[in-house]
């Protein structure tokens, strides 16, 4: 790579931090005894990061050595990934009988209970808040992605934030709060129970708040960042409540005291479905606040105010998972073949329902999008729906008794949860980098100081043609674009395809009400395939629209490598880890990783057998309409609008130089008509839910505090003032008595003391 | 002195330096007058240091090595030999502390020196700081005797070092502030002292009982005597001294409908008054309803608990949305305290040893996180000259370490995990829903109203202001271009945000004795009450 190799020298810091794990390899240490060093390493240079650089701010070491703490951040988040890998190679090799140790006590406290007409102090049943790990196939795979997209966007962001002007010496700030991040995101993955997974999710939404409103002196920013901390408030309140409830139904929040038998309460006694299932809801209320879903999604647009690889990190890979990590631990409630509590099966519709409607809705308004990290933000609220969609179906089919079917769709639903990831996560630093390229473009045609403000280098009615320009960019954009529409055998294809059989498999068994979402997913995983498709050509193809993106180039160190890795992940990753049965190994029906079939080509026919031609005729119909919608209806209607060949003379990579002028063949089609009419209006604005929230608010709590506080000041504050005045004027009598005689005086106090302590005597 | 009785010794020294260091400059010849008016500041600091050193060493049992999670309900620890103070009404010195008291006394000892350290420049210095320790030993008097006619006199002392604090260094309305502050609190407090007068009346013990009126006001004495045959034999007369005490407690908590007098005090006092205000003083409410409402009475408690319910609820959440409303930072942050405090009488409400340890934490935590948001509030004051929220912007700029303190304040306030406030709200919402079930829908609707103001605040004071090297400021500035804070007052701060952080990660510290404490008060006081009472769940 033609990266200056300065630059690199820079890597040689996390050498350190590298060593750790070898080290403790080599003296035979367990790899479940450190596993604090994964939350530990993060949150101590949060400090240090935030420290040292607020006092060494513009100090020469600090600034080009250590990159404004960025490589420290680096260092410490590669402790945390060898630290994970080293325990998920453990995992692996031990097929899932891993020690974890007791966990430690950090609150405890009795509970009184009433029982025998009278009140005591319970001697057993309830404990208090411990603190220790729980590693299954869910959270080990968490974990991976946690720690590895963590620290593949550190990198990137190295070379993204450093060479930004705008930032002015505050970038330790945000590897600060970077590093802060992910330490809440692990903590959250590897937590033993409910309330520290609360704990940890909610230092997830400080640090996104912290760093939505990065560029604190925009409005904008800090609208967005009180926005997005407020509404996931909202849910994180019901969540408060559901732990709330949960506590009194088991007497305890632990992962393992409360799946090892759902349907048995504290003192032995029957679980009540109605309240189980109201708990449980009150904790998707949680979830849809954090994974931004209808009616709580109207944050994570506007959270795009951040810089952008907290967009890639946060609020595409990592903390919006956050969510359907919540709705997937809900998982051992419902499942009646191992203890679970029967008769929940409308939380399984009302997630799938909330998840359709999610993912139609999203896709919709991103169809209008200019915006092309808005694009990138719709695209992942309607592929987290998706994902719950399929976790809703999983909830149904496990609670009405359908434990086969409800385990592959699980599992699909938490494939798709890691190739979205990983597809997300390019894509975004994919954005970020023709960002920053056009935005350098920009500056170096305009200089600094006479450029125009109202230039927005994220509008891609700027771009076009950038093919040529950005190589890698556009690859890695090609094959994340390809993942999340589902192309046939990419990434994404094959779980999503799971997801949405699955739930029509659910209808076609007996859940009449998820008809509605089962539609849903169909029709949006064609319109999937039209935004996905929009964006790419609207950003790559066609004849550029905007003269400076002659001067657009792929120079900044740092920002190239993570996209080559994670291209690869998505491109072969998904049909590879199928092949290896993923999809059973994430929901618990097989305890390790391995090709099952005699020979790998066997293995590779059994998959694209099951994908492509299923038993059922009716799911292989279902199958063949995703794909057709998904792969041609999709991409040739956007083509149609949006393709076209590049610049005579521009050279590219052979397929994507193919893509682009196939793309062309389509023609071209007007749709002035229909940009300008009132549908694309109203997707435009959001379908108006930012203007009704906002409506409400301003209509109902402004005036009402206003009120109060003008209550509080002349009501409440008034009657004292009054009583004090009023007594000023009894005092003005009562100076008649005040003859100026101290012998008066200490008459009258005796008088008033003697009769005081008489009153009080003779009341005895 | 200091080993064998420990809590004479840090309440009566710095009431002694303190006002040795007032009186004597105005005795002694010029030169040494001066001399000791140059010293005053440091020597008071020491004193302060030192008292902070000693209840430190008490807990980790250098001094007197306390098994502090084995304290019952009704012992004390290091109690010292009784002192007969006024031998005809049975007035004697005594003193002892427990899992109740220790952390409050701890958490006095810990903020004095803080609040003296961020008014280090204060105007007139030779006379602040030797108010502020007399300030000091008036609070852990109230904290640490035993004798209930003395804990009403430290009880009504802390009112003077406050009231001329406000009154000399408080803001243009001090003198209004300062009359109001007294005036108010007094009343209430003689309203507790008549219910005070009549429990000293029903006392029978003779070996206590002072020569003239038969009758004594230990305390250790008549909670005994309140487990046994009841101090007061009438039911009706009992429970309105109890209404007597809880008007006298809830006025200084303050809880509504009578807590107005903390605005004015708060808006008008100095930096350390508030500090100290918010974090000690208002727990002195907590601390005394606890210590005597409750425990002498646990039969009127348990009868008026829906009055508690409604007080504690009207106070979080009106509290909560009078906050909203808001446009001065300081009066802001003074009204999250009345939500805060709240939260007191709910965890005493549920009558769970969990709610009441929740209730417990609550006042500790909050004597941490306030005195910072105070100190925050103060600083804006000093630098930018006014308190208007809004006036003046983008102060991420100007004064980086003010918003970072800014940021952890607000935050620990509105109960962010890992921060100190958020163990005891939790605790208190889990006894709360194991007692009253969706009534929590009332204090989890105000945790989002509580987010709603602080992050407007900070919307409109850390963050906007366009371009940062522009930004907005305010007119009192008068286009100066403020400074960051001063060293005093960010190692204060720094301090103060450290403790929030370290009592969050580890509530255990006190958390384990609070606990501890609660199951035992429980047991002692409150289930017998609670089976009589015939209470059902």
């Amino acid at each position: 790579m033609g990266e200056n190799k300065q630059e690199w020298d820079r890597l040689l810091y996390i050498i350190p931090f590298l060593l750790v794990v070898p080290y403790l390899y080599l003296t035979n240490e367990n790899s479940t005894d450190y596993w604090w060093l994964i939350i530990a390493s993060p949150f101590i240079f949060f400090f240090i990061i935030a420290i040292v650089g607020q006092i060494w701010n513009k100090h020469n070491f600090w600034v080009n050595n250590l990159k404004e703490g960025g490589v420290l951040g680096l260092g410490a988040l590669s402790l945390s990934l060898s630290t994970s890998i080293w325990m998920i190679c453990d995992y692996l090799s031990d097929h899932g009988h891993v020690e974890t140790g007791e966990p430690l006590s950090w609150l405890s406290f009795d509970v009184l209970t009433y029982g025998d007409d009278s009140w005591s102090i319970a001697t057993s049943g309830f404990s208090g808040i411990g603190f220790g790990i729980y590693l299954d196939s869910l959270s080990i795979m968490l974990l991976f992605v946690a720690t590895f997209l963590c620290f593949l966007i550190c990198w990137f962001a190295i070379g993204y934030m450093t060479t930004d002007s705008i930032n002015d010496n505050s970038n330790h700030r945000f590897f600060a709060e970077f590093v802060l991040f992910s330490m809440g995101m692990f903590g959250m993955v590897l937590a033993d129970n409910f309330l520290w997974l609360f704990i940890f999710w909610e230092i997830m939404g400080l640090c996104s708040y912290l760093l939505i409103g990065f560029y604190y002196w925009k409005p904008s920013a800090a609208y967005a960042a009180k926005k997005a901390f407020l509404t996931t408030r909202v849910g994180d309140v019901f969540l408060m409540i559901g732990l709330l409830m949960l506590y009194d139904i088991y007497g305890s929040l632990d992962f393992a005291v409360v799946f090892d038998h759902p349907d048995t309460g504290v003192g032995g006694v029957a679980v009540d479905s109605a309240e189980l299932q109201t708990a449980l809801l009150m904790l998707f209320i949680g979830a849809v606040g954090k994974s931004a879903q209808f009616p709580l999604h109207v944050w994570l647009p506007d959270a795009m105010e951040g810089p952008t690889p907290v967009s890639a990190l946060i609020h595409a890979a990592t903390m919006v998972n956050a969510g359907l990590y919540l709705v997937a631990r809900m998982v051992p409630f419902v499942d009646i073949h191992h203890h679970g509590v029967a008769g929940m099966e409308e939380l399984g519709l009302i997630v799938a329902w909330i998840g359709g409607i999610t993912a139609f809705m999203a896709a919709a308004i991103a169809f209008v999008q200019n915006d092309i990290k808005k694009v990138l933000a719709y695209s992942t609220m309607s592929q987290l729906a998706y994902i719950f969609t399929g976790l809703g179906a999983t909830l149904w089919l496990f609670n009405s008794g359908k434990h086969h079917a409800g385990a592959l769709v699980f599992g699909g639903s938490l494939f798709h949860l890691f190739n979205h990831a990983m597809a997300k996560g390019m894509l975004f630093m994919a954005s970020g980098s023709v960002i920053h390229e056009v935005h350098h473009a920009h500056d170096h045609l305009h200089h600094h100081g006479d450029d125009d403000h109202d230039f927005d280098p994220q509008d891609m009615r700027n771009m076009g043609g950038l093919a040529s320009k950005l190589p890698v960019t556009a690859t890695a954009m090609m094959f994340g674009s390809m993942s999340i529409i589902g192309i046939p055998l990419i990434g994404g294809f094959w779980s999503k395809e799971v997801i949405i059989a699955k739930t029509w498999y659910a209808y076609f068994h007996g859940a009449e009400e998820l008809i509605g979402p089962a539609l849903l997913l169909l029709a949006t995983a064609g319109m999937t395939g039209f935004y996905m498709s929009r964006m790419w050509f609207m950003t790559f193809a066609g004849e550029p629209k905007n003269q400076l993106v002659d001067h657009v180039h792929e120079t900044t160190p740092w920002i190239k490598t993570p996209l080559v890795i994670l291209s690869i992940i998505t491109a072969i990753g998904g049909f590879g880890l199928a092949l290896y049965g993923m999809v059973d190994w994430l929901s618990g029906e097989e305890n390790h990783l391995s090709i099952h079939k005699a020979t790998f080509l066997k293995q590779v026919i059994y998959e694209l057998d099951h994908a492509f031609l299923p038993d059922d005729l009716k799911l292989r119909y279902v199958g063949w309409t995703t794909i057709f919608l998904s792969f041609i209806i999709g991409p040739v209607m956007a083509a149609r609008i949006y393709g076209g060949a590049l610049k005579e003379g521009e050279k590219a990579t052979p397929v994507i130089h193919w893509l682009t002028s196939l793309s062309g063949k389509f023609g071209s089609q007007n749709v002035d008509e229909i940009a300008n009419s009132q549908l694309a209006d109203a997707l435009q604005n959001r379908l108006y839910f930012d203007d009704l929230y906002e409506g409400i608010l301003a209509r109902t709590i402004i005036p009402f505090s206003n009120f109060t506080a003008w209550f509080d000041r002349t009501v409440i504050d008034g009657v004292i003032k009054q009583i004090e005045s009023n007594s000023v004027l009894g005092s003005v009598q009562i100076r008649k008595v005040t003859t100026g005689s101290a012998r008066d005086y200490i008459l009258m106090a005796a008088v008033g003391a003697l009769s005081i302590f008489a009153l009080i005597w003779g009341v005895n | 002195m200091i080993t064998s009785d420990p809590l004479t010794f840090i309440t009566i020294s710095p009431i002694a330096l303190g006002l040795a260091l007032l009186i004597i400059p105005n005795i002694a010849p010029p030169s040494m007058a001066d001399y000791i008016r140059k010293i005053s500041r440091s020597l008071s600091m020491s004193l302060a240091l030192a008292i902070f050193a000693i209840t430190t060493m008490l807990f980790l049992g250098q001094i007197g090595n306390t098994d502090w999670l084995n304290i019952t309900q009704g012992t004390y620890v290091f109690e010292n030999e009784p002192v007969i103070l006024l031998e005809s009404i049975g007035v004697r010195w005594t003193v002892g502390a427990d899992a109740l008291s220790f952390p409050m006394i701890w958490l006095t000892a810990m903020l004095i020196p803080i609040s003296m350290l961020v008014e280090w420049d204060a105007k007139k210095g030779h006379i602040f700081h030797p108010l502020i320790l007399i300030m000091e030993g008036a609070l852990l008097g109230v904290f640490v005797v035993l004798d209930l006619f003395v804990f009403y006199v430290f009880w009504e002392l802390t009112l003077i070092p406050m009231f001329f604090l406000i009154l000399i260094w408080g803001g243009n309305d001090r003198r209004y502030a300062s009359m109001k502050f007294f005036i108010y609190t007094f009343t209430a407090s003689v309203l507790m002292l008549i219910g005070i007068l009549v429990m000293y009346f029903n006392t029978n013990d003779p070996n206590l009982a002072g020569t003239l009126t038969g009758h004594h006001f230990d305390l250790v004495s008549m909670t005994m005597q309140s487990s046994g045959d009841g101090l007061i034999a009438s039911n009706g007369l009992r429970h309105f001294v109890w209404i007597l005490l809880l008007v006298g407690f809830a006025t200084k908590m303050p809880s509504v409908p009578v807590h107005t007098w903390l605005p004015d005090a708060h808006v008008q006092a100095p930096t350390a008054g508030s500090m100290l205000l918010a974090g000690v003083m208002l727990k002195m409410g907590a601390y005394g309803f606890i210590r005597i409402a409750v425990t002498i009475f646990p039969e009127s408690t348990i009868i008026f608990s829906s009055l508690l319910i409604i007080l504690g609820m009207a106070s979080l959440v009106y509290g909560a949305i009078v906050c909203m409303g808001q446009t001065n930072l300081k009066r802001m942050v003074a009204y999250s305290s009345v939500s805060h405090m709240g939260l007191i009488f709910l965890g005493i409400a549920t009558m769970q040893p969990l709610g009441i340890a929740g209730a417990l934490f609550m006042m500790f935590a909050h004597g941490i996180i306030s005195p910072l948001l105070f100190a925050v509030a103060g600083a804006f004051k000093h630098h930018y000259h006014t308190l208007e929220i809004g006036s003046m912007r983008g102060i991420a700029h100007h004064s980086p370490w003010l918003a970072g303190h800014m940021m952890l304040g607000w935050m620990a306030s509105l109960g962010l995990p890992l921060l100190a406030g958020f163990v005891a709200e939790v605790a208190v919402m889990i006894a709360f829903w194991m007692t009253f079930g969706w009534l929590v829908l009332l204090p989890a609707l105000t945790l989002i109203i509580t987010a709603v103001y602080y992050l407007t605040s900070m919307q409109r004071t850390i963050f906007e202001g366009g371009d940062p090297h522009v930004g907005i400021l305010p007119e009192s500035l008068h286009g100066e271009e403020p400074r960051d804070i001063t060293w005093h007052e960010n190692t204060g701060m720094l301090i103060l945000g450290a403790l929030t952080i370290i009592f969050g990660i580890m509530p255990f510290i006190f958390w384990d004795m609070m606990s501890e404490w609660s199951t035992d008060f429980m047991i002692e006081t409150l289930i017998s009450a609670m089976n009589s009472q015939g209470v059902k769940p």
